[in-house]
């Protein structure tokens, strides 16, 4: 019950949007939603630590320890998010006639993710991985600037066509399972069925899902759309999409990693790792380069998604743990990138690098989160996103993967110090003539005190139920 | 009808399907494009209902009769409503390769996805093994090809939904038995994808002034401060 | 054997006669479809004759390649008319003369000399136009030889009697992908061979717009005659290749017999009829394509044909 409630809250508020088209209804209602989704997530997840899994119907709907740990992270930046858009649109937007679309989109872009985690069927999953490109292509160009809409333009083409060929990857699937025998097509159910199917399909399914989706996720050499969207759309999208959606569409190519796994005689760890540090590699290069700070957020993106599937790639439990550990850590620490590079385009008004200097002096809250954000993003103790990539280091040289361990390390050691580089041009030294006295909307500071806490938070101390949580989904990828 | 009639038409829809996904990559005129893929909508639905009457699968039946009318009704119908009149007079004056150069990659597509399959088919059951599945995934690399030369904005949702006709030429071989509701989900999520897309075109055809997107490379790291 | 020879040399009577009617049956239904009278259906003889009854007047500068070129131009198609089958379905007395690729050598001979007839005599359209046939027939040659190449691979030999059979197997023959796509690419391959609409338009006068017309600008007389009728006939193989080998025996006699013969004639040329009647529709309904677009549509009729190729090797 709670899983269908969960789904159907943003939906509702959607609803709500669309049949109101009121800014002050649009925004209460995401508010209060966003919020009811959360603490739904958190009892999904409890109960899922007590009883091991949530099912709604058989075979259909169902929660596991990996699907509670997405649904949390989804509800977190969803509720950060919607928060911060409320003083954060009210600012920016230019015709507040048309801010009742931006919540309608915001809150469909959300069910649809939602649905993902719950969802055990891999069609529906991908039906739903489509609505989450669908949902969000007016989000990112809804500034409906050329750049924007250029962006969107991008992303909508290059996502749908990574979804086709996950779609045939998925139907390439299906016919592996009804070639092993198999009955019923979930994530379970092809589990069970895969150390009999013939390895010529389950091959093929995997190449095709993990070349479409990976579009989706922003794996190199498919990631050109990626910095455009992730910087071209209002940032607390950005945040969401940066923060959680891509991490949602991985959670759907981790899904598939038991079922290789059981298949004997794959080389899938080759191509999770190799995919993975080439991302790294590529993201970590291009950091160097960037010139417009949320581009340069964008492709940390691109990195760590490279660094959790080529940790997922490496197979062992600890492997995985970090793994799950950095999707967690990522999420909290790049949603909070982009609520601090919001804050700085709130304060300066130009995406550019070189346009901004001295932001902590004109704007401490930003100038501080900016900084902060930037530390925790690129990896620096004591951060979580230290602690998690520390963890993958160590599982790494558990499995005696000393080449990959060693490039993965030089490749975040390059993306660190791009990354600060930029970082500290921005916030310190003398105030640029595009620098002035500024004071943010109050949701938007509350936001970031609240996202700073949690990514300080997160990285000296981790609750024993998120502990416990993240265990058992990493057992869940192990089998 | 007899099993091997059914056979050798499914055979030719196979053969038209590939043609019309030729078309798509090389016809200049937007209307030309979606006409072909009204065509190659058509050819599916038909071999549905082939492998249908071939495997006594009223499932394959019913999936030719959502396609039959989601495609080449009712997208047409959306993209009427959603777009501007204007777009669909335009025609392309330059791929990003020529014509004939990106046949040719067509070609070389075609070729490399019958090589793909091989050891595919003999994996699937014999019932399976048809020429559906290679032209299937040509149709996948062909629908992609489209969107890589393509400049139009139009072409490129039909090149896009050209990939996804190519899965599900594939796919009513490979997977017969998903689930009906599955299927129905999958085209309603298709005729979305033309509304939304439809909307952002109209959007940038408002804003930017053409629907010409491939001139839209703006987003790069070497754009100067 | 002395029937197989007369009806050889029937067929040759037949071709002779009837190619100047084909083209005037088309002609007038191209003018009826776009709501005019058209000229009689007749009028390509009453050309002819007039031509036999002039004076030729050949240009002082001009070889021996422009004298000798309408002759070799109406003798090709004769030829090759030997080694089709356009009455009967088994093969004659000169059928094994020459096989489908001989055939095109000796077609594509006689184009090779309009050609050069219409360098050899200085005027500028003419070399104009020569350097445009030779393109077109550049480019429409790799789809000759894909689909001789496939039709050959399907049937074992290159002989076109032993080819025609094949399709009439079974309904799974004619229906496969590889058939059906070998058509559409031939017809492609007819209209750029014969110069129709859209690789070129048989009847326009604008001489800096003409590839195959410009070839017979400078003849006269019986020259000009030999080349009309020649270049009438050439469509005419072109058509009987087309809807005798690779489409359908049907109306082919397939017996010894005068009478069944005889009846060949009339429904071959009731086939010829209805393809003409699709020309039309064709020609009727699109436009002269540019001159650089031409390379477009036979690199489509290219890939069809490969395609058909590729359906047919892989086939399952």
């Amino acid at each position: 019950m709670m899983l269908f409630a969960i789904v159907a809250l943003p939906l509702l508020a959607a609803g709500l949007c669309w049949s109101t088209r009121e800014p002050r209804v649009a925004v209460a209602a995401t508010l209060v939603s966003s919020l009811l989704v959360l603490a739904l997530a958190v009892r999904v997840a409890f109960s899922v630590l007590a009883d091991n899994a949530v099912v709604a119907i058989e075979n259909a709907v169902a929660a596991d320890a990996l699907s509670a740990l997405m649904l949390l992270l989804i509800a977190a930046v969803a509720t950060t998010a919607a928060f911060f858009s409320w003083g954060y649109m009210q600012r920016m937007s230019h015709d507040p006639g048309r801010i009742w679309f931006y919540y309608l989109n915001l809150n469909l872009f959300i069910f649809s993710m939602l649905a993902i985690p719950v969802l055990v069927e891999p069609t529906l999953v991908w039906i739903f991985v489509e609505l989450t490109t669908l949902c969000s292509a007016m989000l990112v160009g809804y500034e409906n600037t050329r750049a924007a809409l250029e962006a969107a333009w991008k992303y909508v083409t290059l996502s749908l066509m990574g979804a086709a060929i996950a779609l045939l990857g998925f139907l390439v699937l299906f016919s592996a399972m009804r070639a092993a025998g198999g009955e019923t097509y979930t994530w379970e159910g092809l589990v069970s069925a895969a150390p009999r199917m013939p390895p010529a399909l389950i091959q093929t399914a995997f190449v095709l899902v993990l070349v479409g989706f990976g579009t989706k996720v922003g794996l190199v050499p498919l990631h050109t759309w990626l910095p455009d969207a992730h910087s071209q759309a209002p940032s607390p999208v950005c945040a969401i999409l940066s923060g959680v959606e891509t991490t949602v569409i991985l959670y759907v190519i981790l899904r598939m990693l038991p079922v290789l796994n059981a298949v004997p005689g794959l080389e899938t760890q080759l191509w999770a790792v190799s995919f993975g540090l080439v991302s790294v590699g590529t993201a970590a290069f291009l950091l160097i380069q960037v010139r417009d700070y949320k581009r340069m957020f964008a492709y940390s993106t691109v990195e760590h998604m490279g660094i959790i599937l080529m940790a997922a790639g490496l197979g062992s439990a600890a492997a995985h743990y970090g793994a799950l550990y950095q999707v967690l850590t990522h999420t909290l620490a790049k949603s909070f990138c982009f609520y601090a590079a919001g804050a700085a385009l709130l304060a300066t008004g130009s995406r550019e690098i070189s346009a901004v200097r001295g932001l902590i002096r004109r704007s401490p809250a930003a100038g501080a989160s900016l900084l902060l954000g930037g530390l925790a993003i690129a990896g620096a103790p004591p951060f979580a996103v230290f602690l998690s990539e520390f963890s993958i280091f160590r599982a790494g040289l558990a499995e005696e993967r000393y080449a990959a361990v060693g490039l993965l390390v030089l490749f975040i050691a390059i993306g660190f110090f791009a990354v600060l580089w930029h970082v500290n041009r921005m916030v310190f030294g003398r105030a640029s003539a595009a620098v002035q006295a500024f004071r943010l909307p109050a949701s938007c500071s509350g936001v970031l005190v609240v996202a700073a806490a949690l990514v300080v938070v997160s990285g000296l101390y981790l609750p024993e139920p998120l502990h416990d949580l993240l265990q058992r989904a990493a057992a869940s990828m192990t089998r | 009808m007899q099993s091997e009639t059914l056979a050798a038409l499914n055979t030719l829809a196979g053969g038209l399907f590939l043609l019309c996904a030729f078309g798509i990559v090389a016809t200049r005129q937007v209307k030309g494009c979606l006409q072909l893929f009204v065509a190659q909508s058509v050819l599916l639905a038909a071999s549905a209902f082939l492998l249908g009457a071939r495997f006594d699968s009223w499932h394959l039946i019913a999936v030719g009769v959502v396609n039959l009318i989601a495609k080449p009704v009712v997208i047409p119908w959306i993209l009427r409503r959603t777009l501007h009149e204007e777009i669909y007079t335009r025609r392309e004056i330059d791929q990003a390769v020529n014509i004939p150069t990106s046949l040719l990659a067509a070609l070389a597509l075609v070729i490399l996805s019958y090589f793909l399959t091989l050891p595919l088919l003999e994996a699937v059951d014999p019932a399976s093994r048809l020429g559906n599945v290679p032209i299937g995934f040509a149709g996948l690399f062909l629908g992609a090809l489209t969107l890589a030369v393509r400049r139009e904005a139009v072409p490129l949702l039909i090149g896009v939904l050209a990939m996804e006709n190519g899965v599900f030429f594939a796919g009513i071989a490979l997977s017969r038995e998903l689930p009906f509701i599955v299927e129905l989900a999958i085209a309603s999520d298709g005729l979305i994808l033309v509304f939304v897309v439809g909307v952002l075109t109209r959007a940038i055809h408002k804003h930017v002034g053409s629907t010409d997107v491939g001139a839209l490379a703006a987003l790069k790291e070497e754009s100067g401060p | 054997m002395a029937e197989r020879i007369l009806y050889n040399l029937l067929q040759v009577a037949v071709v002779l006669a009837f190619a100047p009617l084909a083209v005037g049956v088309l002609n007038r239904l191209k003018e009826r479809i776009q709501s005019k009278r058209g000229p009689s259906v007749f009028q390509p003889y009453r050309d002819l004759w007039k031509l036999f009854h002039k004076d030729e007047v050949v240009s002082e500068d001009a070889s021996w390649i422009f004298r000798v070129t309408p002759y070799l131009v109406f003798v090709t198609p004769v030829f090759v008319v030997l080694l089709i089958p356009v009455l009967t379905s088994y093969p004659l007395a000169f059928a094994f003369m020459a096989d489908m690729v001989g055939a095109g050598f000796v077609l594509a001979l006689g184009g090779f000399f309009a050609a050069l007839a219409a360098v050899d005599t200085a005027n500028p359209y003419g070399a104009m136009g020569a350097s445009r046939t030779r393109m077109v027939g550049f480019l429409a040659e790799p789809v000759f030889i894909i689909v001789f190449f496939t039709v050959s691979f399907v049937a074992g030999s290159t002989i076109p009697y032993i080819v025609q059979k094949q399709w009439i197997a079974s309904a799974a023959n004619f229906f496969a992908p590889s058939h059906v796509l070998l058509m559409a690419a031939f017809v492609m391959l007819i209209l750029a061979e014969a110069g129709r609409i859209p690789v070129d338009s048989p009847s326009g006068h604008f001489e800096l717009a003409m590839i195959e017309e410009s070839k017979a600008l400078e003849y006269s007389g019986r020259g000009a005659a030999l080349m009309k009728w020649g270049g009438q006939m050439k469509f005419f193989v072109l058509m009987c290749v087309f809807l005798n080998v690779l489409v359908t025996p049907w109306g082919l006699a397939s017996s010894q017999s005068a009478v069944e013969v005889l009846l060949a004639i009339p429904l071959v040329l009731g086939k010829i009829f209805v393809f003409i009647l699709l020309l039309v529709a064709i020609e009727s309904s699109l436009a002269k394509l540019r001159l650089f677009r031409i390379s477009e549509f036979l690199g489509a009729a290219f890939i069809t044909s490969v395609a058909a190729m590729i359906t047919r090797l892989f086939a399952f």
